[in-house]
């Protein structure tokens, strides 16, 4: 019997840093099988890229050292291996796609220089030898495989004037090249938008089933789990805590960690959503109406051209004081530059923005639409400023609308009690936080002056999971409280079904759909929200059932797809 | 590419605009009247009057800039009070040597420097590291004038085969007339003694003067190494099996060169002030003499040579980095002149 690809028996591994050593792996056993498709899920931390790194021979030993267990390829002990015969199986038995499609390719290198390389050493390690020309129409039918036609186009490309989801599908040319058995995929297509996101699985799903290959899936997305994996290993702190099939994990989890994990994710359809309700205020908080913006820049050698991008087209809205208003969209969809120009970062070039009934016109950057206005950033981490202890940050605003400074104490005790922080953490920096805390002290900071709109850009997405629904729970409160209105930006629909009372969808700078989030879900109307919707991973039979169901033509009739090149 | 050229070369010709008409003015703003240095003190308030509309000094301002902005054109810097000749002539005298010693010194910093630095990130922490740790600290801890005067020492009394003073043994005879830089003129002309005379004489020199630059690009390399070597893309190239030394030649340091190379840009902006010590240390007979004879004695039309000839030399110096930059990183010249 040799139909099994890689088995990992016993597996113990320790770092050691500074004399001190610290086990990161525990007792690792799982293994794959021929044309298989194996997912390790785990939250981050959990020693799953250690364990791919492991895997594939390039994690640094030492820090790093096998304390106990073996790795077989094919029955072949890998760690007892020479460094050359390892280094012979690295793209050509075990192949890997890494996260991030942008970081994972060389920047100043062409596409061709990166896939030619890595052809030329293999056929190197191999004594083999072919010709330029041989090995450039073996890369271009490589990337055929990966549905991208127009191979010459793309080798002279550098990876920047790719999209996102052409550099992922190149990306994963790029491992197939010396015809792997065996494919590592680290979160793919998690950096992408949903939409795109759905094409790369699919292509993973074909390569499996059409190249005989045998993929190990390492995700934290359960709903990418459930449409990707034959079986299913969950990893908790370097220990595997539970296995099986992926219908019997996903129909009845049995490990409390799997099941915390189940919990986490937010649900789209279904019981469990969570419906929010309207606060019944007729009053307008914002009155958007035929907003436009346009950026253009001046290119060409003398300058004289003009690059035009219209970023946000006819935008009219309405959000009402005290609504929680999602505007969704994929990247560049304008949703941003809508925010910024709420937040008069942005000047509009037509149409008229209303805020607490002012017209931002002239009201932007006074002390008074500061008190009305305000932002929480997506990170936190790079949004506070990491030299400053939390009172610090938090006097700012208050400092700048106004406030008494023998006031300053007082209200700094009062907004960590408003998000929940030990009055304590006043003197700490935000390195000593973690980052849902750091984010409850930006949350504060928003709210120093009392503030009557806060725009939320996508304050969770930093966040894992099992903190990012505190923190929603917070926003929740503190909105019941004070009688706030938030403007809630972002891609994750499955968050704002269960966060927002009203969305508005974007599509290429235009609001598409607009209206109650619980008609937007149940009934879409636009192509676009309903292929969106459909290509969001989810979790249960129930919520598959429940989603929109959209044909290729028609999903193709509002998406572009990756394989073309845009410009 | 082209494009981007074209704008750096339009800004280049701008900035040197700006540099000579500011030393310009700074020439006739200084007190002291030029035509009585020219004269001496005995001239009489005649002969003086008579020098001044010789020279042209009682024209109206902008009148003189023009003048003088047309003769920079045809190659005319005016005449240097001192040498009585034009000042383009004594300028092409001493500015081979000069040259020659800058070049010696660019190319010390860059072949020494980035070797080091990436040597030292690759075998970080090791006795590699702690060896070019101490010769980068050295090097930029040590002013120029002081390293040149311990070198000068070291070689007259050990390194003795180092010679101390001058550009070439006093029996060699060459003159250099090609290019004006002896080691490339006595190749062209198959002199190996004289190359190997000039070699000798330039090493110390531009030791001296290249120290600082080596110790402070040395660490930016390493430092910019070690952050390159932490990104995804280089645990891709590993992991596809591309070879150890090809990731850290063409996946690493290809990305990791931008930083040094744009420090060396404006570590060039210091060499030519630099030189003038060194040079004089080492009786150079280079632009430093000149220079030096030239300001002390408000030479003004010298003056502005001189000024002028370290600023093209750091303008043009920069405008090769900023290309080598474009063609090392796409992302320079793509942002610049995405015009499809």
């Amino acid at each position: 019997m040799s139909n099994r690809i890689l088995e990992v028996s016993d597996l113990d591994l320790s770092f050691t840093t500074y004399g001190q050593r610290t086990k990161v792996l525990h007792n690792l056993n799982f293994h794959l099988d021929a044309g298989e498709r194996v997912s390790l899920i785990g939250q981050s931390g959990s020693g799953k890229t250690v364990t791919m790194r492991t895997i594939i021979g390039t994690l640094p030993m030492p820090p790093g050292k096998v304390e106990n267990g073996s790795i077989r390829y094919e029955g072949r002990e890998l760690l007892t291996l020479s460094r050359k015969q390892r280094n012979r199986l690295k793209g050509t038995g075990i192949s890997i796609v890494l996260q991030d499609p942008l970081l994972s390719f060389n920047p100043v290198l062409t596409i061709h220089r990166q896939m030619d390389d890595i052809v030329r050493y293999a056929d190197m390690r191999n004594n083999k030898s072919r010709s330029r020309s041989a090995r450039r129409s073996h890369i271009i039918d490589t990337l055929k495989k990966v549905q991208l036609s127009d191979g010459e186009h793309i080798l002279g490309s550098y990876p920047m004037q790719l999209s996102g989801g052409m550099r992922q599908r190149v990306l994963i040319g790029m491992s197939l090249l010396n015809n792997p058995r065996l494919l590592i995929a680290d979160e793919p297509g998690t950096a992408l938008d949903v939409t795109t996101q759905q094409e790369i699985l699919n292509l993973l799903n074909t390569l499996v089933s059409e190249e005989g290959l045998t993929l190990l899936l390492i995700t934290h997305n359960l709903g990418v789990v459930r449409e990707m994996a034959d079986r299913v290993y969950v990893m908790q702190k370097g220990r595997i805590v539970e296995q099986g099939t992926r219908d019997e994990i996903f129909a009845s989890p049995k490990h409390p960690y799997t099941l915390e994990l189940m919990n986490s994710v937010l649900p789209l359809y279904g019981d469990k959503v969570v419906d929010v309700a309207d606060t019944h205020h007729e009053e307008n908080a914002i009155e958007i109406r035929g907003v436009n913006k346009i950026f253009s820049r001046k290119i060409g050698i003398i300058r004289r051209k003009t690059e035009v991008n219209h970023a946000v087209k006819e935008v009219s809205l309405d959000i009402s004081r005290g609504d929680i208003f999602g505007i969704a969209g994929e990247s560049g969809s304008g949703k941003t530059t809508l925010a910024k120009i709420l937040l008069g970062l942005h000047k509009p070039n037509s149409g008229d923005v209303t805020i607490d009934n002012q017209n931002l016109d002239g009201f932007q950057g006074s002390t008074e639409f500061r008190k009305t206005v305000q932002i929480v950033y997506q990170n936190p981490g790079s949004s506070l400023n990491p030299r400053r202890t939390v009172a610090d940050q938090l006097k700012v605003p208050l400092k700048f609308t106004g406030f008494s400074p023998e006031n300053y104490h007082a209200r700094i005790e009062e907004l960590l009690d408003m998000v929940e922080l030990p009055r304590s953490y006043a003197s700490m920096y935000p390195h000593e936080l973690s980052g849902g805390q750091k984010q409850r002290v930006a949350i504060a900071r928003a709210l120093s002056c009392h503030p009557k709109i806060l725009v939320l850009d996508e304050p969770t997405s930093a966040l894992d999971v099992l903190i990012q629904n505190s923190v929603i729970n917070l926003l929740h409160r503190l909105r019941d409280e004070f009688d706030l209105t938030y403007v809630f930006i972002s891609h994750d629909l499955s968050l704002m079904r269960n966060f927002c009372n009203r969305v508005a969808i974007m599509f290429r700078g235009e609001i598409c759909e607009q209206g109650r989030t619980r008609d937007i879900f149940a009934n879409p109307q636009h192509p676009y929200t309903r292929a969106l919707l459909s290509s969001i991973p989810v979790i249960t039979a129930e919520e598959e059932r429940l989603k929109p169901v959209v044909s290729k033509a028609e999903r193709d009739a509002v998406l572009t797809t990756t394989t073309e090149l845009t410009d | 590419m082209v494009a981007y050229l074209f704008r750096r070369t339009v800004a280049l010709l701008l900035v040197l605009l700006g540099l000579v008409i500011l030393i310009f003015i700074i020439a006739r703003i200084v007190p002291g009247d030029p035509a009585r240095i020219a004269l001496g003190p005995l001239a009489t308030a005649d002969q003086v009057a008579e020098m001044r509309g010789e020279m042209g000094l009682d024209d109206p301002f902008l009148v003189q800039l023009w003048n003088y902005l047309t003769g920079l054109l045809q190659g005319d810097l005016g005449k240097s009070l001192l040498s009585s000749r034009p000042v383009m002539d004594d300028l092409v005298a001493a500015l081979p040597a000069t040259f020659e010693l800058v070049l010696a010194t660019i190319f010390l910093q860059i072949s020494l420097s980035i070797p080091l630095g990436v040597l030292a990130a690759v075998y970080r922490d090791s006795w590699i590291d702690n060896i070019t740790r101490i010769i980068s600290l050295i090097g930029v801890v040590t002013p120029g004038f002081v390293l040149a005067i311990i070198l000068q020492l070291l070689a007259s009394y050990y390194l003795t085969f180092f010679p101390v003073t001058g550009r070439l043994d006093p029996g060699l005879e060459f003159s250099a007339t090609k290019t004006g830089l002896l080691t490339i003129d006595s190749l062209l002309a198959g002199r190996w003694d004289v190359f190997g005379s000039a070699c000798l004489h330039l090493f110390l020199p531009s030791i001296a003067l290249a120290a600082a630059g080596i110790g402070q690009v040395m660490r930016i390399t390493r430092s910019a190494m070690i952050e390159v070597g932490s990104r995804d893309f280089i645990e891709a190239s590993r992991s596809y099996g591309i070879p150890e030394q090809v990731v850290t030649i063409r996946y690493m340091l290809r990305v990791a060169s931008i930083a040094p190379l744009t420090i060396l840009g404006l570590e060039f902006a210091s060499l030519i002030g630099n030189a003038f010590i060194v040079e004089f240390v080492f009786s150079w007979p280079g632009i430093a003499s000149y220079g030096v004879r030239t300001i002390l004695q408000k030479d003004l039309n010298a003056v502005i040579g001189v000024v002028l000839v370290s600023g093209i030399f750091f303008v043009v110096a920069n405008l090769v980095i900023d290309v080598l930059l474009g063609f090392i990183d796409p992302r320079n010249r793509l942002r610049e002149g995405s015009s499809k």
